[in-house]
């Protein structure tokens, strides 16, 4: 237990067979099951998934929204549900960036600054005005963009040690996305901050994240350092039937063949050398890519009444 | 945190306002020319030599005029007073339903519920404020209308009667908070605004219904009084204000001779009526006037009741909402 906690220390978020159900009674549907994973401190770190995957229910759990159903999840070794202490160091911007729509920027940011006992609403206002924002108009009539800016600014205003964002660049243009990036990583790269970001759009994490979840169908599929992720699988192609083990692979990610040659996705474990491949390297997306294919979805021919 | 929740309730505060002013505009004006003429007919003075006893002399004729005349005038008027039941219903599918429905429905309170406020903390100073403001609407109106009403509830008119006892005195701040209460728990469960003032809707109209109609009648066991159909004997008192629930025309070994009816002959006449004859003797079942602030109050207890169990259910339910 005490090197637990010494770990927790280092640790922005952890989870230990986290498990959350979705509808009421019905045993089998878990929305997330058994999901660990530690995130260490100042990391930029991407939660990737398809829809359904279970991003919003993580992220929902970490900032405390939600109860577990088993496991636990801890923020800087705090238990978030009902623990509004652990807030203050938790910036959120829920998916949609939800902002009241009726308020203007500056009425949100003195908002924050009567829910927050940290609020630095100085840092909120200056970076409202040098994104050209205007003050004194209601949210409800800016931009999708300028929204999600705004709910970034209140996220930040907060000085949060951990920052959580759920698919925040979703319904924004390329530009606006490439701004809002922007900003976020001009402004951690000052503080330190811990980011979790989800999203779909992984030529953006790319360029960003240092660090990967990959989450399908309420599973953990891979955690890591982008950089060791990438430097550890490779793409070989080589003939079809080539058999056997080959050396240095440590595991098969994803296998596919046409006629002649099979093409797989592996994890390493020293140099392929062996002749008959030839050895790629991967980018960070082919890897997501590869993961999220391992899985197929569940066939849902019964419910559509056709055979499979 | 109260500046959070004023400024997302100044709105509504502020059409309600002008709403209840618009009423107060309607209201003052006819309560004084109601008042005036009350007392211009003299109907004070003679509505307390007559007295408030269940039993008054046969030959007492002295306020029938005047308060005939009355009723004539300010009959019509009273038209005015039906929207008013309608009130507390306003209040809770206007304030109660969205305060929560809203936010569940745009999102809101992933924004709100991860600052640095407890959820428990936020709803209890969202629920009290909004509290406040029903109890002051809704004492404000039971005394305005307990005003209004005053002249019509003695002439004839009892405070038991379905208009009366739901728009004045107490009642009406059980009616408004409770129809709050199950506006903002209904949010918690329907989490979309309309389905939730729809919800809100059916379920206070039901059980406004239900009430009023099997409990009412029923918090007391109700009173009975005889008095004999002929002779100079004292007759009932249309003005005292009982509730009458039941009467009959009986003859003299108890059996009903008459349904739902009530006479009143001289000693000399020698026919009464179709049917009757000299032994028969009227019937009455009733709730006392003089009951009136007790069923207010026990009605009012109960809607009291209901509507703190749906806010602690609300509170609840709040903790469990991502």
């Amino acid at each position: 237990m005490g090197s637990d906690d010494d770990l927790d220390s280092e640790l922005a978020l952890r989870t230990d067979r986290l498990g959350k159900r979705y509808g009421r009674g019905r045993a089998e549907n878990w929305a997330l099951r058994d999901c660990s994973f530690r995130l260490p401190r100042g990391r930029i770190a991407a939660l990737v998934g398809p829809n359904g995957a279970g991003k919003s229910t993580l992220l929902h759990l970490a900032v405390g929204l939600l109860a577990p159903d088993a496991g636990t999840v801890r923020i800087f070794g705090a238990t978030p549900f009902d623990n509004p202490s652990i807030l203050a160091d938790i910036g959120f911007v829920a998916q949609d960036t939800p902002l009241y729509a009726d308020f203007t920027a500056a009425e949100l940011v003195t908002m924050g600054g009567k829910l927050n006992r940290r609020w630095d609403g100085g840092l909120a206002r200056m970076r409202l005005a040098q994104l050209g924002i205007p003050p004194d108009r209601q949210v409800g009539k800016l931009s999708g963009g300028q929204r999600a800016q705004v709910a970034l600014a209140l996220a930040l205003a907060k000085r949060p040690r951990l920052l959580l964002l759920d698919e925040p660049v979703a319904g924004l243009d390329p530009l606006a996305r490439r701004e809002f990036l922007q900003a976020l990583i001009g402004s951690v790269a000052e503080t330190g901050t811990t980011v979790l970001l989800s999203s779909h759009l992984l030529a953006d994490l790319e360029r960003i994240c240092d660090f990967l979840i990959v989450l399908n169908a309420g599973a953990v599929q891979l955690v890591g350092d982008v950089d060791d992720l990438v430097a550890e699988h490779r793409q070989l192609i080589g003939p079809r039937d080539a058999g056997g083990d080959i050396p240095g692979v440590a595991a098969v990610v994803r296998a596919s063949h046409t006629d002649r040659q099979s093409t797989l996705l592996v994890r390493t474990d020293g140099p392929v050398t062996d002749p008959a491949w030839t050895v790629h390297d991967v980018s960070l997306e082919d890897l997501i890519l590869g993961y999220l294919a391992e899985t197929q979805p569940q066939g849902s021919h019964t419910a559509w009444g056709v055979t499979a | 945190m109260i500046w959070l929740a004023w400024r997302q309730f100044r709105k509504q505060a502020l059409f309600t306002g002008i709403g209840l002013a618009v009423l107060a505009a309607l209201m003052i004006p006819t309560g004084l020319s109601m008042h005036n003429s009350f007392d211009d007919l003299g109907l004070p003075e003679c509505l307390r030599a007559l007295g408030g006893n269940e039993l008054v002399p046969a030959s007492n004729e002295s306020c029938s005029g005047a308060i005939n005349q009355f009723n004539n005038e300010f009959r019509p008027v009273l038209l005015i007073a039906i929207p008013f039941i309608f009130l507390p219903l306003f209040v809770g599918l206007f304030w109660g339903a969205p305060l929560i429905s809203r936010e569940l429905e745009h999102g809101t309170h992933r924004l709100v519920w991860t600052q640095g406020v407890s959820r428990r903390h936020w709803a209890l100073v969202k629920f009290t404020l909004i509290g406040s403001a029903t109890l002051a609407v809704a004492t404000g109106y039971g005394l305005g209308m307990s005003w209004w009403l005053g002249p019509v509830s003695q002439t004839g008119s009892s405070r038991f009667n379905p208009l009366g006892f739901d728009l004045q005195g107490v009642a009406p701040l059980g009616y408004t908070l409770f129809a709050v209460a199950l506006g903002i728990f209904v949010g918690t469960i329907w989490q979309k605004v309309l389905p939730a003032m729809a919800v809100t809707l059916a379920g206070f109209v039901g059980l406004r219904i239900a009430l009023t109609l099997l409990a009412r009648p029923r918090y007391l066991p109700p009173a009975t009084l005889t008095f004999p159909v002929q002779g100079d004997a004292p007759q009932n008192n249309p003005y005292s204000g009982d509730w009458v629930q039941a009467q009959e025309i009986r003859d003299a070994s108890g059996n009903v001779v008459l349904d739902n009816a009530q006479a009143a002959c001289p000693a000399g006449a020698t026919s009464c009526g179709p049917g009757l004859s000299g032994g028969d003797y009227n019937w009455l079942l009733y709730q006392p006037a003089d009951r009136f602030w007790l069923f207010q109050g026990i009605e009012t207890s109960i809607y009291l009741a209901l509507a703190a169990v749906l806010v602690f259910l609300a509170v609840r339910r709040i903790r469990r909402i991502s």
